[in-house]
């Protein structure tokens, strides 16, 4: 009887799995079309998932080894059980193959259930929480249904009893295993994924690339939305990413806001362009809610409005505005799914569309079209902060080796300190260096995080015109933002430069010999990776040479490196303003705190300006550039020169 | 950004500046040697470059010939090239750290004094008689009046072979330019007076022989009054019209006002307005000459704030702002604003102690800044960390000594306790804020209670220490700093008792403190003449009493600085107060409800009385010496100080000695009354290398 009904209960399966993947993919179709090589991608597909995605989840040994075995165990025992039970090919060495596929997965199983008896929040349950018991049911139902043909029992054990208890295990876990694939189950994931991972919008990600920047939006074309406002306005493989999901949490555990309760969960967020996507609410999300944001109470599909800015709509306008883009979550990904591409595409839609953004954003991108910076300042002031400086301009030199890219901390008192130090230090080197003066304007970084794309082109462009007057080798900034934007976002419209972070470039200058460097006075230093430094840019090395150089044995924090937590400076994050229970700098600061440290190095604007507005008593919020500068030590004067020549001292940076 | 007025950088001719705030011209009294930028000088105004100004014009009335002595005032010499190389180490001080640096230069006239170093012929346009210097002079001959138009040129010339950024031109406080401007001193018929022109003529043929000489690169500024306040003097509309005649020349990069003549001691005191003046008194004089001329307005008198100093330049009054005494007190100043330290800036508070020595011909000193003009020594303005060991410190007093002991103590890194017998700090100078127009004293507490709120030291308040609490706390060192009280009980025929129902006199502290109530028909008796005296007179006539105040000294108030008692005299005189000189309180005694006050002429000997119902008191402090002496012999180093290493800015050598107990410091009127400075001084010089 098994014989029989087995075959029947596996093709329908499978063929159910077959229309559930159509409607799947016809789902996906709904979307905006996107450039992107289906065959090549297809190609590529199992060396991204082997290798590029095999690399996130080695992060967690414990889970990639659970799902290797798992995975492999199923995909294995899925195969040989339609070639055994499906086609009815009854080899023993194939029965044996699958049993030992089945054992595989059983194990593994057993682990993913072993971590579902105490899970961590980030944890979604319901249908998550069957999963383990539906994997088991699968590996022991074809286990033992398997049996006879590995000729370990006889074929008639057990009698009818028996054969409809494993027609019901097996039914159970096909049901999960295929068709819930396709059909909405937990297995969703593993459907997607592969093709997400095979069509993926940032192919550039895999190989070992980083892709980073923001996809221009193409303002000129007549018939492309401006931003996201419903579902369908994604492109295909976007909504395709959204459905790879494996509700982990990893992304919810790394999320500055949602850890300082303001309305954002990365997860949920994606599980709501899920819904979106199908039509529906989120009364059945079995994860960690919005902070403050009930379950039930939101509902969309695919052609309706993401946000409802008068009611309520699938997601309200804060979970957008209180992102930090700091690509925790994406850096966590272990299905390499993009949340940052998402929330700025909305975002377009609610600042270009909308007129909708909140806050002081209004006031920061009216600036930007006024005064081409985002606090409104005389632009006649940009130089101001070096007027006893004597700096090299651009316009006077027409080429230098360096053109060090101020930024609008220009217009900061705090950091013009930092801009100080950097001069100081660029002095103390001799390095042939000029500034662009009146001509540089904002980079566009919080314009285009804030979804005006427009004013981001605007900005991008002109700066592009002012740098291709003149020559220079590499652009050297102090500003982990402004260094993203011109390195990896004007490519597209035509800016295509060498851009150095201030410490890569002092790192440079270090190992060249170029500067006298005496030792760092003063208490224990622990070091802030900036997300636009680090995540986005991979830069977690040259900082920490450079404090090393002046001996500084840097204290690191548990969260460091690529799992650096945000300053919550970054995205606009400061000026939209989305309320929480607590702010994200304070958090950062706690950090801080915990390793003893007297003093933080930082190698950002944002972050010195988010870490200094925390309270005191704190530690000290230094960037490496004065740190640095505080350690020049005169170089000793050649004997035959007048030793007139002392080198700018600054005790004020 | 806050403050942003104030860091727009400025032009002035070809000159840049990297900000709006600058230390105007003022008679430093520190140039040595000759009338040279030694390196006192230089550490002064470098201190000030480090601490952010964008500008400093040095040298207030820095001579530029033999006639006109630099040696009264310490100021700098022009008159020969052996300035020039002093200059060379100033300008690179100032410009190492951004900062532009200017010199005031000018021939005095008759305004300074003849009798001593080459005893000079005073020079003035019509040899009429300067009172303030009771300088008489001669009328200034054609020949001359060529020689020191030279003579200008040769000193700009100097300046600028020294690197300096430019000059001021001095035609301000009735020097020989503005003597020839006022009809009041210039009364001559010749080309050099009579017609307005003529008047104007002198300063025109210096500025263009200063031009002639330096180029149109270097910078040429001149300062003048905005209104000299004299009935027969030069009023605003005057100072409008001479301003626009340089002005139209083209040869002025810049023009400084100064709000009020300077050639009397009532229009001196406009000219540094003390604490009793409003803020930024005479801006809108500045504001006036800015109105008809074209080259950028510099303008100080009372500027002490960022946030009064970034209004007024928003406001477009003036192109930049003096915060000359500002920066006296906090020559970090603009630095402070820069790091967001904007609460810790300390302030000056119009004690007018700098000036008030200047007149002396004394050297510039803060009331509350022990350490400016004594960078030379070593005394810091920013003080470091030991990085030996963590002691405890406890400070008895919470008055000038004691704050700045503790503050000093706890910037080093120690544990400090500071105990203090009233419920604030302050000390003395809680009392002398109590009086009309003198409460901005109270500034210089304020700074320390924020700065000791800042150090988080324990702060003990309505604490008596005694010897047993001291002891407790186990200290390494002890600073007494406890003061002392009016010194009443110098004659017994004064009637003084410590029961203030039995006492037949009070003390000004009693009176100022509210500690007794004033009476209704007063005679104070004051042999100190500094502040308490005038202030208790003041306070006293405010609350409607008949004040009588009378002192064995040449005159009530008389010592309590040139600026200072022509602002005390205004109020007095206002309220009818009677100032008696030459009587010397011999006896009190009671007579009915009513109290005899008998007087003696120090000089005939005659006695008078007056029926008064309140007398009181001024006789200085006696110190308080009980907790001291109670301490002293359990001390390692018997409460003494090492004066060699105090007077060296060195380390007291008992610091470094081990042993057990604790060592005993006093210092401030503790120790002898002197004041305010003195006690901080003593504090700072001893504390800071604890």
């Amino acid at each position: 009887m098994l014989d029989t009904l087995l075959p029947i209960l596996m093709f329908c399966a499978l063929a159910l799995m077959l229309l559930g993947a159509w409607r799947r993919v016809s789902l996906w179709r709904q979307g905006r079309p996107s450039p992107v090589s289906l065959m090549r991608g297809l190609a590529a597909m199992p060396r991204r998932y082997l290798v590029d995605l095999h690399r996130v989840v080695e992060r967690d040994t414990y889970m990639s080894r659970t799902h290797v075995a798992t995975a492999g165990g199923f995909v294995l025992a899925a195969l040989l059980a339609i070639i055994v039970h499906g086609f009815g090919l009854h080899h023993r060495l194939l029965g044996f193959a699958l049993l030992g596929a089945t054992v595989l997965m059983f194990c593994g199983a057993l682990f993913v259930a072993k971590r579902r008896r105490n899970p961590p929040a980030r944890l979604s349950k319901g249908p998550w929480d069957r999963l383990p018991k539906s994997l088991l049911m699968f590996s022991v139902s074809f286990f033992v249904v398997t049996l006879p043909v590995a000729g370990i029992l006889p074929g008639d054990v057990g009698g009818w009893g028996l054969a409809l208890l494993l027609l019901a295990g097996v039914a159970w876990g096909i049901a999960e295993m295929f068709f819930g694939m396709t059909w909405g189950g937990p297995m969703k994931h593993a459907f997607a994924g592969a093709l997400h991972l095979a069509w993926h919008r940032r192919a550039e990600r895999f190989g070992d690339g980083r892709s980073t920047g923001l996809k221009a939006l193409d303002l000129e074309a007549p018939d492309a939305p401006l931003g996201v406002e419903k579902p369908t306005d994604f492109t295909w493989n976007q909504l395709l990413g959204f459905d790879a999901c494996v509700q982990c949490g990893k992304c919810e555990a790394a999320c500055p806001a949602f850890a300082a309760g303001q309305p954002l969960n990365p997860k949920k967020l994606i599980q709501d362009m899920v819904i979106g996507l199908a039509g529906g609410n989120d009364a059945d999300f079995a994860g960690s809610p919005y902070p403050g944001v009930p379950l039930g109470e939101h509902s969309g599909g695919p052609h309706q409005p993401i946000v409802n800015l008068q009611g309520k709509g699938l997601v309200d306008a804060d979970t957008l505005w209180s992102c930090t883009t700091c690509r925790a979550c994406v850096e966590e990904c272990p299905m390499m799914i993009e949340h940052v591409d998402a929330i700025v595409d909305m975002r377009r839609h609610l600042t270009l569309e909308q007129g909708a953004t909140p806050n002081k954003g209004a006031e920061v991108l009216d600036n930007l079209i006024a005064t081409d910076n985002p606090g409104g300042f005389n632009p006649g002031g940009r130089l101001n902060w070096a007027a006893d400086l004597n700096l090299p301009l651009m316009s006077e030199k027409k080429q230098a080796d360096v053109l060090f890219w101020v930024g609008d901390g220009a217009f900061d008192m705090r950091n013009q300190r930092t801009l100080r130090a950097f001069v100081k230090v660029l002095k103390a080197a001799g390095v042939d260096f000029a500034v662009l003066g009146q001509e540089e304007r904002d980079s566009g970084d919080v314009a285009r995080r804030l979804g005006d794309e427009a004013t981001f082109q605007r900005l991008a462009r002109r700066n592009i015109a002012s740098l291709a007057q003149y020559r220079f080798d590499r652009i050297v900034t102090c500003d982990p933002h402004s260094f993203h934007v011109l390195k990896n976002e004007y490519g597209a419209l035509g800016g295509n430069y060498q851009v150095l972070h201030h410490s890569t470039y002092m790192d440079e200058l270090i190992a060249d010999k170029r500067l006298t460097l005496g030792q760092h006075k003063g208490g224990s230093v622990t070091y802030h990776d900036p997300c636009y430094l680090g995540r986005y840019n991979g830069e977690y090395e040259a900082p920490r040479s450079v404090l090393k150089a002046i001996g500084i044995e840097v204290k690191e924090m548990e969260r460091s490196g690529f799992r650096s937590r945000c300053c919550g400076g970054g995205g606009g994050a400061p000026i939209t303003d989305v309320p929480g229970k607590q702010r994200i700098p304070d958090m950062r600061m706690n950090d801080i705190k915990e390793t003893g440290a007297e003093l933080v190095a930082v190698g950002c604007p944002q972050c010195t300006a988010m870490f200094e507005g925390v309270v005191e008593p704190r530690p000290h919020v230094k960037d490496i550039a004065e740190l640095v500068a505080d350690a020049l030590v005169d170089a000793p004067a050649p004997a035959t020169q007048k030793p007139v020549a002392r080198p700018d001292v600054l005790e004020v940076h | 950004m806050a403050f942003e007025a104030m860091f727009q950088p400025i032009q002035l001719g070809k000159l840049t500046i990297r900000n709006r705030v600058m230390s105007t011209a003022h008679a430093e009294v520190i140039a040595t040697d000759g009338g040279m930028t030694t390196e006192r000088y230089v550490k002064y105004y470098e201190e000030k470059a480090k601490g952010g100004v964008g500008l400093a014009i040095c040298g207030g009335s820095s001579v530029v010939s033999i006639d006109s002595p630099h040696e009264w005032w310490s100021s700098v010499n022009l008159s020969t090239d052996r300035i020039i190389p002093h200059f060379q180490n100033l300008a690179d001080a100032m410009h190492r750290h951004g900062a532009k640096i200017m010199i005031q230069i000018t021939h005095m006239g008759r305004r300074t004094s003849w009798h001593g170093n080459d005893w000079p012929t005073l020079l003035s346009p019509s040899g009429i008689r300067e009172p303030i210097h009771r300088a008489s002079c001669k009328t200034i001959e054609p020949e001359e009046i060529w020689r020191i138009i030279g003579d200008f040129a040769k000193a700009a010339g100097r300046a600028k072979a020294g690197g300096l950024d430019g000059v001021e031109l001095s035609a301000v406080h009735q020097h020989m330019i503005d003597q020839f401007w006022s009809p009041r001193v210039n009364k001559r018929t010749d080309e050099w007076g009579g017609t307005f022109e003529g008047r104007m003529k002198f300063g025109l043929e210096v500025l263009k022989a200063v031009r002639a000489e330096v180029g149109d690169d270097f910078c040429v500024g001149m300062r003048l009054s905005g209104d000299e306040f004299h009935a027969d003097g030069l009023s605003h509309e005057d100072m409008k019209q001479i301003a626009k005649y340089y002005d139209d020349t083209g040869m002025l990069d810049f023009i400084g006002v100064v709000g009020s003549g300077a050639d009397t001691h009532n229009t001196l005191a406009n000219a540094i307005p003390n604490m009793s003046f409003p803020p930024e008194p005479f801006l809108h004089l500045a504001a006036g000459i800015k109105e008809v001329v074209k080259a950028p307005v510099l303008h100080a008198q009372n500027i002490k704030d960022p946030n009064q100093a970034t209004r007024i330049l928003e406001g477009g009054y003036v192109d930049m702002v003096g915060m000359t005494r500002g920066l006296i007190a906090d020559p970090h100043l603009i630095a402070k604003i820069k790091m967001d330290q904007v609460d810790r800036i300390k302030q000056c508070v119009g004690a007018n102690y700098c000036i008030d020595r200047q007149y002396q011909g004394i050297d510039v000193l803060c009331i509350q800044n022990a350490a400016t003009t004594r960078e030379y020594m070593g005394l810091p303005h920013i003080i470091e960390k030991t990085s030996g060991t963590r002691r405890k410190v406890v400070v008895v007093g919470g008055g000038p000594g004691g704050m700045e002991a503790a503050r000093v103590a706890a910037e080093r890194g120690h544990d400090v306790t500071l105990f203090e017998t009233s419920d604030a700090l302050g000390g003395q100078i809680t009392i002398a804020a109590k009086a009309p127009q003198r409460d901005q004293i109270a500034g210089i507490t304020r700074w320390y209670q924020l700065e000791l709120t800042r150090l988080g030291i324990d702060l003990r308040l309505a604490t008596r220490a005694d010897e047993a609490a001291i002891k407790d706390l186990a200290p390494d060192i002890v600073v007494l700093a406890t003061g002392g009280r009016p010194f009443l009980d110098q004659h017994a025929e004064w009637g003084y008792a410590e029961n203030s129902d039995e006492s037949l006199v009070v003390s000004t502290w009693d009176v100022l403190s509210g500690h007794v109530e004033p009476g209704k028909n007063v005679l104070i008796f004051d042999s100190i003449c500094e502040f308490a005296g005038v202030s208790a007179a003041d306070f006293l006539a405010d609350k409607g009493a008949k004040v009588e105040i009378v002192t064995d000294d040449i005159k009530p108030g008389c010592a309590a600085g040139g600026t200072t008692f022509p602002t005390y005299y205004r109020s007095l005189y206002e309220k009818e107060v009677i100032m008696t000189s030459d009587l010397m309180l011999r006896r009190v005694y009671r007579e009915g409800d009513a109290l005899v006050a008998v007087l003696e002429n120090e000089y005939s000997g005659t006695q008078e009385e007056r029926v008064v119902d309140q007398v009181v008191v001024e006789n200085g402090i006696r110190p308080d010496e009980v907790l001291y002496y109670g301490l002293k012999e359990q001390s390692r180093n018997k409460g003494q100080v090492d004066l060699e290493a105090l007077y060296a800015i060195q380390p007291q050598p008992c610091l470094a000695e081990e042993g057990d107990g604790f060592l005993l410091f006093r210092l401030g009127d503790c120790t002898a009354p002197r004041n305010t400075h003195a006690a901080i001084y003593d504090a700072l010089r001893l504390c800071k290398d604890f």
